[in-house]
């Protein structure tokens, strides 16, 4: 019995060298320096909403996604091939375990918010998904761009292969829509921008610092005006609609996650009071959705074309 | 001959007669305050200019007309509403703990406008009107029916119940939806406080004729009210159709409450308190607690609304907020300073 124990142990050791010699151990380090290591590169990902927005344009298809609501409303995944992608949650902080498990996944790819000290989705999906693969992904900091930057890292290290045309083109799209982007705010150096979300209570201010894509925006070359007083997370400050005029900025970006936004910036009253609104300088503001340079590319030109058009004295 | 019981029972009317008037007088300094008093400082010169050559270029004058009036006439309107369904229920069912939300009847009204949001994306508050109206009514139907299912028909506690249960399905059925609908949640979370910010004159034109219809039936069930306060057997000894009382002070709730709660969202505790209020006020008399509690109402609702306006500058607190705030230590205070004066 123990040379023929040992001798099946010897036969799947020589089996298995081969194979253990083709399989590279697979690593990645995030932002708050927790290594996740795996014996081979990991083919069955599931992804967040965000995560999967990040990779599926870099040729990464992930095998499940968790959403953070109804899929239709993820304005983040709007136009992305998601045939043959298991969706295995559909509202903030809810995960189904068993089509999850079913998937066998190696690897959980989302996204670490640090303001909220949390991963995509919430704890409860973290809780649920952890058992059953490492959860790793990029941080939500400062730079639409660098987030990008930081998924074509852990898109490459999966397999991708970022000199394929489509990417390629994407991402040449981007440095035209930037360029152009730049040069609009060079040329106007005075305009002034607003971020803002309209409530049917209240108009919403957005402090720059908040939202990454609004650092880019400033990074490159736009004046946004920051509210003097944000909430206590630091995101928004609240102005009564017969405040409106507070700010007047030479254009306003409005969030545009959902088209209701804009409606109900629009029914408003006082909305005119900025004259920014009176004039019709007033664009979309691509609110904490944008994931990949072929977004990102549309959603510039857009503001870009605002700002050429825009006067940069009116405000003052 | 003055101290016959008919000249007490003459004086006492005309002093209640006269409270009623200072009351009016209160409200018309509060509409007042509502509209010269705003997130926004503008003079009373200003306002008065508004009023009376309104520029379409000043934005004061455009604040006073196109938010503050709106907002004004619809925390009058909307007060008058709660109070009198407030006075009108707690009197019809004799529970003094009846108010709208109580019954079934603000439930039933969100209910419905979520559904209407969620499964056929409504988004105007204009159309919630409509939705709230009929989920008011069909609330209140199923709860009087509920309640009058066995031998002694719809009792006050029996309506109570009912409604608490009514209450209870409508909401999870409410939260039910919310949950699986995120857009549903946005879209109507403004609505769900209670708020008078956001509704223009369209709405209060839209709301008023009902609840002109609703305020003037309420005001005519006082003496029905009267005698269903002395208990049913003495009603009906008097020759009522206790009944008939009950189903036209309903009617009177609903067309009041399903209007407010269209208008303005669920407001909480108004139509709970004020009829209190005013019942400590007059005394036992409907014919006294129905007008007062009109008057009360709006005083409190549009004094809570003008505080809202101006403690978190330059934002606003919703009115559902404050009325929440000042109502449920002043509703504590009223029980434990003393009994509930008996209905």
């Amino acid at each position: 019995m123990p040379s023929r124990t040992l001798l099946s142990l010897a036969v799947a050791a020589f089996a298995l060298t081969p194979l253990m010699a083709h399989a590279e151990p697979w690593s990645y380090t995030d932002s708050l320096g927790n290594t996740v290591t795996l014996d081979a590169v990991p083919t069955r990902i599931i992804a967040s909403q965000d995560a999967a927005a990040g990779l599926i344009p870099l040729g990464i298809r992930p095998v499940g996604i968790y959403a953070d609501g109804p899929l239709a409303d993820a304005k983040a995944l709007q136009g992305l091939d998601l045939t043959g992608i298991e969706i295995i949650g559909q509202a903030w902080g809810e995960v189904d375990i068993e089509k999850a498990a079913a998937l066998q996944p190696d690897l959980v790819i989302a996204e670490y918010w640090p303001l909220d000290n949390a991963w995509s989705g919430g704890e409860n999906v973290v809780n649920a998904l952890t058992p059953l693969a490492p959860i790793t992904g990029p941080t939500n900091g400062d730079s639409i761009l660098a987030l990008i930057e930081d998924y074509e890292t852990i898109a490459t290290s999966l397999g991708a292969d970022l000199d394929e045309p489509s990417i390629a083109a994407d991402k040449a799209a981007f440095a035209a829509a930037k360029a152009a982007f730049e040069a609009a705010t060079a040329a106007k150096p005075d305009l002034t921008a607003l971020a803002v979300w309209a409530g049917t209570d209240a108009l919403y201010v957005a402090a720059t610092a908040g939202a990454a894509e609004l650092m880019d925006f400033h990074a490159w070359g736009l004046n946004l005006i920051d509210p003097e007083v944000a909430d206590d997370r630091g995101y928004w400050e609240t102005l009564s609609w017969e405040n409106t005029d507070k700010y007047q900025p030479d254009l306003i970006l409005v969030d545009n996650r959902s088209p209701a936004t804009m409606e109900t910036a629009l029914a408003q009253p006082t909305w005119t009071l900025m004259k920014a609104a009176e004039a019709g300088a007033v664009t979309d503001w691509p609110a904490f959705w944008l994931r990949s340079y072929h977004a990102y590319a549309g959603e510039l030109d857009k503001i870009t074309a605002a700002i050429n058009a825009a006067d940069e004295n009116l405000g003052d | 001959m003055p101290d016959t019981p008919a000249g007490v029972v003459r004086t006492r009317g005309a002093a209640l007669a006269l409270g009623l008037l200072c009351l009016a007088v209160a409200l018309l300094l509060v509409a007042f305050f509502s509209i010269t008093v705003g997130a926004r400082p503008i003079t009373l010169e200003t306002v008065w200019t508004a009023l009376t050559a309104f520029d379409p270029d000043s934005t004061d004058h455009r604040i006073i007309w196109d938010l503050r009036l709106p907002r004004t006439a619809i925390g009058l309107a909307v007060g008058a509403a709660l109070g009198l369904s407030g006075a009108v229920l707690q009197g019809a069912t004799r529970n003094p703990l009846a108010d709208p939300s109580i019954l079934g009847i603000h439930s039933g009204a969100a209910v419905f406008v979520v559904l209407g949001v969620a499964v056929f994306g409504i988004t105007q508050l204009s159309a919630y009107v409509w939705l709230a109206f009929i989920g008011a009514g069909v609330a209140m139907l199923v709860v009087y029916a509920v309640a009058s299912l066995g031998r002694e028909g719809a009792t006050p506690i029996k309506l109570a119940l009912a409604g608490a249960a009514m209450t209870a399905a409508m909401q999870s059925v409410t939260n039910a939806i919310l949950l699986t609908s995120p857009r549903t949640l946005d879209e109507i979370r403004f609505w769900q406080v209670g708020s008078l910010v956001g509704r223009d004159m369209e709405i209060f034109i839209q709301v008023a004729p009902f609840l002109a219809v609703g305020i003037v039936l309420a005001l005519a069930t006082g003496r029905m009210l009267d005698g269903l306060s002395m208990g049913e057997d003495v009603a009906r000894s008097l020759g009522q159709n206790v009944g008939r009382s009950r189903a036209i002070a309903g009617l009177a709730a609903v067309i009041l409450a399903g209007g407010a709660t269209a208008a303005a969202g669920p407001i909480a505790f108004v139509g709970l308190t004020v009829p209190h209020v005013a019942r400590a006020m007059t005394g036992p008399n409907y014919r006294w607690i129905l007008p007062y509690s009109m008057l009360l109402a709006p005083i409190l609702l549009l004094g809570a609304d003008v505080i809202g306006r101006v403690i978190a500058p330059p934002g606003e607190v919703q009115v559902g907020i404050v009325t929440a705030f000042l109502g449920a230590p002043f509703f504590i205070a009223l029980v434990r300073r003393r009994k509930l004066a008996s209905l």
